[in-house]
């Protein structure tokens, strides 16, 4: 059928153009397309900026030093053509619904593919490992895992024996979503001594009703929405809160709430905040 | 025609008024916390400021059940006044592109306004902003000589609201991540992210839009037979369409300010009435304000409640229960019933 003649001919040449950039790729350094900011904080932090040619859209809002490359779409709508044209010899995404589809046709087009979750706390510190390794960073990489589980060490000492104290950790006051079980700052709150009083929902970031949290009590509020300074007046509304009525409504760097490099510094300020709590 | 005698309109409405009363009760007697029915009503019959039970009682439901009437209200005379208006049983905000022109304005302030150093605050007016546009570019394009063309109208809003909904995939396609999920929220129609002060401020634009609209109804009433044939009855058919036009607007803008897109609140509630108590909108535009009002209480109770401290998004709710409904009437009464 003639008129299929131009789309073929396209994706022929597209497949062809992958192939040849696949091959130059292959040869040299790595050349890394991130596709979420937490990928990206990991390639930043392992001192690994020189092999990223490219990034999302999000990863350009969130890390200043890499505004200047080139930006290939946002988490859902990544461009196949911007990715492609970058000649990269990785593409490095953690799996998504949004980004199964574009996950086969990178493959298809014969790029390789680094898929890294990162919902559970094992899950991260593995993406920090296996995305260093890939990109020559490998001993970097495993010094920043070892002092991340230095901490979560540390954080079980200082909170050894104590009564875990009752929390949440707010992500977004309007409409209000929490930690809930499962995801990797579940695991961290209760390295720190803290009991997540949202684990029960089963889902990692689950979207609850202001009336759940009054009822559910919790001693300490950890709030890591925007913006911080409105914390503490944003909960004063319920003066029934046990963290408003003993002062323990606490923001929390928003940035420590990313599946990153840095859940060392995460965990710290966490055990801190839990271990001001009264017992 | 179904007309109704002084008496048996008044014993509707009061039956109508019972229905929210008893909704409003239920909202607050029903909540996601273990806090029991009984104790519910009693916190809120002791207006007692201290404890948990206030807070959820007088801080958390009374707010919202109490929103969920004022949105469900204005949506709902709007749709009745908009039906009337062109004389067209399937317009509502939303056809008219009124609530979309309301989206299109808070999605810009959701989207670009933290970018500017505003918070979510800025949405509402900015919807409200861009409902009253709309209605201005409406008026300016579909009306000839001061007179609304009904055809003319519609046809513009159609328009008007496939231009809308492209302007807000544009914008949401270049929303950020952490503005997605309000985002979603708000197209869908939420009442959970709403601030406890908002109730009065829906109902005060409410009161002005009914307002408005109150003195107009027997004109509305004419209007029916034809714009020719109402003007011959003494209808300044001008002037009715711009005040009723502003009065829906102002309603609309406030109610998309708030909540979002609630959908199909303007369209089953007043074809529902009309069903029950005829055509005259003397009648039908107050019980649709009771009406509207009982039917979004409902169902943001039933947003709340059904699974637990996990809250779904109200137009999601509205839109389950009134898509099949209006089926269901338009199978069993056929289109010409409907007709305002």
């Amino acid at each position: 059928m003639p008129e299929r003649r131009p789309v073929v001919s396209a994706l022929l040449a597209l497949a062809l153009l992958a192939s040849v950039f696949a091959r130059a790729a292959a040869a040299g350094p790595p050349r890394v397309v991130s596709l979420n900011p937490s990928l990206t904080a990991i390639l930043l932090a392992l001192d690994a900026e020189a092999t990223l040619v490219g990034v999302d859209e999000y990863s350009a809002q969130l890390e200043p030093r890499v505004r200047g490359l080139p930006r290939v779409g946002g988490l859902f709508n990544p461009s196949l053509e911007a990715i492609v044209a970058l000649a990269p010899s990785t593409v490095a995404l953690v799996p998504s619904v949004q980004q199964r589809e574009l996950r086969g046709r990178l493959e298809a087009l014969g790029i390789e593919v680094l898929a890294l979750p990162n919902i559970s706390y094992d899950e991260v510190l593995r993406s920090i490992v296996v995305l260093g390794e890939r990109v020559g960073h490998g001993a970097a990489a495993r010094a920043r895992a070892d002092a991340i589980r230095a901490a979560w060490r540390d954080a079980l000492e200082r909170a050894d024996g104590a009564v875990p104290v009752r929390a949440v950790l707010v992500l977004q006051r309007d409409p209000l979503y929490v930690v809930g079980g499962g995801s990797f700052l579940d695991e961290m709150l209760e390295a720190a001594g803290a009991e997540n009083l949202a684990r029960g929902f089963g889902e990692p970031y689950p979207r609850v009703s202001v009336e759940w949290l009054i009822a559910a009590a919790p001693e300490l509020i950890l709030d890591a929405a925007d913006p911080a300074a409105e914390a503490r007046a944003h909960w004063s509304q319920w003066p029934s809160l046990p963290a408003v009525a003993s002062g323990r409504v606490d923001a929390l760097d928003r940035q420590l709430t990313i599946p990153g490099p840095y859940l060392d510094r995460a965990l710290a300020q966490l055990a801190d905040r839990v271990r001001g709590a009264p017992p | 025609m179904k007309v109704l005698t002084a008496r048996a309109a008044a014993l509707r409405i009061s039956l109508l008024g019972a229905l929210l009363l008893a909704s409003l009760l239920l909202g607050i007697a029903a909540g996601p916390s273990e806090l029991g029915g009984g104790d519910a009503l009693r916190a809120l019959w002791a207006w007692d400021d201290a404890g948990a039970a206030a807070d959820i009682v007088l801080r958390v439901r009374l707010p919202r059940v109490l929103l969920a009437a004022a949105v469900g209200a204005a949506l709902a005379v709007a749709g009745a006044l908009f039906q009337a208006l062109l004389r067209n049983p399937l317009a509502d905000p939303y056809v008219l592109g009124v609530s979309g022109g309301a989206a299109v304005g808070g999605i810009l302030a959701l989207s670009f306004g933290p970018a500017l150093g505003w918070g979510a605050a800025a949405a509402p007016p900015a919807a409200f902003a861009g409902a009253l546009v709309t209605t201005v570019v409406l008026y300016a394009v579909a009306g000839v000589r001061g007179r609304v063309s009904a055809t003319h109208l519609l046809l513009t809003g159609v328009v008007f609201n496939a231009f809308a909904s492209a302007g807000i995939v544009f914008i949401a396609s270049l929303a950020g991540l952490s503005e997605s999920t309000s985002l979603f929220l708000w197209l869908i129609g939420s009442l959970s992210a709403v601030r406890a002060d908002a109730a009065p401020v829906v109902g005060a634009f409410l009161a002005l839009g009914i307002g408005c609209a109150l003195p107009l109804l027997r004109d509305l009433n004419l209007l029916a037979l034809g714009e020719e044939s109402a003007q011959q009855l003494g209808v300044d058919v001008g002037r009715t369409q711009r005040v009723l036009l502003l009065s829906t607007s102002l309603m609309v803008g406030a109610a998309v300010a708030v909540a979002g897109l609630i959908g199909f609140v303007g369209l089953i509630v007043p074809h529902l009435l009309r069903l029950r108590l005829g055509p005259d909108h003397r009648l039908l535009v107050p019980a649709a304000a009771l009406g509207g009002a009982a039917f979004l209480v409902l169902c943001d109770t039933a947003a709340r409640t059904v699974f637990g401290g996990r809250e779904l998004p109200v137009g999601a709710i509205t839109a389950l229960a009134g898509g099949p409904l209006f089926l269901f009437l338009l199978r069993r009464y056929h289109l010409r019933s409907f007709a305002p």
